[in-house]
């Protein structure tokens, strides 16, 4: 186990830059995700980590050690690739125990190790098989076999579960935060899966355009926003974002309505108005608003409404009957309100 | 009305089926006279090789007794299949295997290994190397005969196995095959490997080489067949028995006045038996490096 720590780390193909400056440190037996969208520099700057790329500028720390110019093998870091990449021609036990038999290692020891990870990951029946002869989540357990066998410093997921359905994701990504629990060891996981990374992190880095736009806990990214972009980033539905301006004391959105804020906002300090899906209910002396779409999805109702031109969604706890083209009145809660300035950075 | 149609249903269906019948009649005749064609001098070199009488071979060539032999002997084969002296075929056939089997056993090593590194080295150039190797792939191989042979006959290799096998170990075309196949294979796999902890000689040789099986296969035959059909290198460079291939040797009954058609044939059969073997070995693989080409690994 070991800390990682980037410093102004920087990347370049050719003359294009892909990642400008990105700084974070990562503690001892943290779990981080680094999530944003495709193109984002997220996969690219984990591939600096493992020793995958070249680093075009800064520096990269495992355990205090400068490691720019160390090749992946001496990093003492274990990687999960999106397509597993298991050795076709070799058994999972043998996929399992290559790094450690490249080590030298003798077969006893070998054999001891791949069955402890084996046991953990429940992979016992398995040993004997080919990866070809394996469902998609085995092949991922394979995978993660292969990298806690040789208890790294640090592992590094890159989008793991992506080749997953949507219900085998659900209970891999329990079993991965499961056995991070357990082994404790740090962990760089990569994800354009905003619910993989509030669900899984430890803490969370959003990026965007090669460059970090907010790092904090899953919560403190979900409730406090550095900007717009990590503000309809995190969450699902997304943030409902108003572009508009303060007059005698109300936000007026671009498409006419009149939305409440607190008190001791004036002039162009506000440019967006931002309200969770949540936050929005219905009430007697709220904004008008025609319902569009009502979706009851069993536990809430997703419903989407038009105030002024802009659709905006409510999610509700509580059943009420609504139908599309009905006229409501929807207030938002003034307390969790998300107020952002014309550069899109947060004002509150 | 619905009664009425059925048998107009049913004639209908009978007749497309005859169709279809003597479609497919048409069809396995047509096969079955192509497949003559191409087995039958095999089958009539086979049975020639079986009569004892080189007059009665040409005799019975332009009828159909040339693929029949009512007394089969094998006396041609024990003529010829001596170690030493005249008619030294077993020596030949030793001599062509052990060319064959060192220059393809060499060729997989060095072929594989320069494709592996053009396909995933660190090396410089890697492009400007691969075009130049598939440039070399248009010379033929009659235009640097000539210089080849001052070449070792300056080094003094002339007359003997290594001058038969090391200018055909390395060739344009298997390795930009293998270049072919090892590119396809997913960069995942080198990735992981490199993590593992492998070198990148131990990622070609544990890894990527035991996934190339059917690029092995492919260049073992192409190769296989190349080196053992080899004439006018090898009539060059050999000048006594020492390391004469077959294919050479057999030459050598068609320079006589008078040809012994037996020994011939039985000559030729002996030399067909090994690279048929080797095509049987690895058919398999042979064929599905042009099925699985396609297909991600």
């Amino acid at each position: 186990m070991a800390s990682v720590t980037i410093e102004q780390v920087r990347k370049q193909y050719g003359a294009v830059p892909v990642i400008h400056g990105v700084s974070m440190d990562i503690e001892d037996g943290e779990f981080v995700t680094l999530v944003g969208p495709s193109g984002c520099g997220k996969s690219t700057l984990l591939r600096m980590l493992a020793g995958l790329e070249d680093i075009s500028g800064g520096e990269i720390r495992i355990g205090g050690r400068l490691v720019n110019d160390v090749a992946p093998k001496e990093r003492d870091i274990a990687m999960v690739f999106q397509s597993y990449a298991l050795y076709p021609h070799m058994t999972v036990a043998e996929n399992m125990g290559f790094a450690l038999k490249l080590k030298g290692e003798d077969k006893a020891a070998i054999g001891k190790r791949v069955k402890e990870a084996a046991d953990i990951l429940a992979l016992g029946p398995l040993l004997d098989r080919l990866p070809k002869q394996l469902s998609g989540g085995q092949r991922q357990r394979v995978a993660m076999g292969r990298a806690i066998v040789r208890h790294p410093q640090v592992f590094l997921f890159d989008e793991p579960l992506s080749n997953l359905d949507a219900k085998l994701r659900v209970t891999m990504r329990a079993e991965i935060k499961d056995l991070h629990q357990r082994l404790k060891t740090t962990t760089v996981y990569v994800t354009h899966d905003q619910i993989e990374a509030m669900t899984m992190a430890d803490r969370i880095v959003v990026m965007r355009g090669g460059a970090v736009e907010q790092i904090g806990k899953p919560l403190e990214l979900y409730d406090r926003p550095a900007n717009t972009f990590v503000a309809t980033f995190i969450g699902s539905p997304a943030m409902n974002l108003f572009e508009g301006s303060i007059v005698d004391g109300q936000f007026v959105t671009d498409g006419g309505a009149r939305l409440p804020l607190p008190a001791g906002y004036s002039g162009d300090a506000v440019r967006t108005f931002g309200v969770r899906p949540e936050h929005l209910a219905p009430s007697e002396n709220g904004v008008r608003a025609t319902v569009v779409v009502v979706e009851p999805t069993g536990s809430e109702t997703h419903v989407v409404v038009k105030i002024g031109s802009a659709d905006t969604s409510l999610v509700l706890r509580d059943r009420i009957d609504l139908e599309p083209g009905q006229q409501i009145a929807v207030a938002p809660d003034l307390s969790k309100l998300h107020l952002f300035s014309a550069s899109g950075t947060r004002v509150n | 009305m619905s009664e009425l149609a059925i048998p107009t249903l049913e004639a209908q269906v009978k007749s497309e089926r005859s169709a279809i019948g003597s479609l497919r009649m048409v069809q396995t005749a047509s096969i079955l006279v192509i497949a003559l064609v191409i087995v039958s001098p095999l089958f009539m070199l086979l049975i020639a090789s079986l009569k004892d009488d080189r007059f009665q071979i040409l005799a019975d060539m332009g009828s159909f007794r040339a693929f029949w032999v009512s007394n089969p002997t094998l006396s041609n084969f024990a003529e010829i299949g001596n170690l030493s002296g005249e008619l030294a075929f077993g020596r030949y056939l030793v001599n062509s295997l052990i060319i064959l089997a060192s220059t393809v056993g060499a060729g997989l090593i060095v072929n594989s290994m320069a494709g592996f590194v053009l396909a995933w080295g660190s090396l410089r150039g890697r492009a400007l190397i691969l075009s130049l190797v598939i440039a070399l792939y248009v010379i033929p191989q009659e235009s640097i005969i000539m210089p080849l042979v001052i070449m070792v006959s300056r080094a003094g290799m002339t007359d003997t196995f290594a001058v038969q096998i090391v200018p055909w170990i390395a060739s344009p075309l298997y390795i930009f095959l293998f270049y072919q196949f090892f590119a396809q294979l997913p960069k995942e796999l080198f990735e992981a490997a490199q993590i593992d902890g492998a070198s990148v000689f131990r990622i070609y040789r544990s890894i990527f080489l035991p996934l190339s099986l059917p690029a092995l296969a492919t260049v073992s035959i192409l190769m296989g067949i190349e080196s053992w059909n080899q004439y006018l290198w090898p009539i060059l460079v050999t000048q006594t028995d020492y390391a004469r291939p077959i294919a050479v040797a057999i030459a050598t009954f068609f320079g006589q006045d008078s040809i012994y058609w037996d020994r011939a044939m039985a000559a030729s059969v002996l030399m067909m038996i090994p690279i048929l073997a080797l095509y049987l070995a690895f058919q398999r693989w042979f064929v599905s490096s042009f099925v699985g080409s396609a297909v991600k690994g």
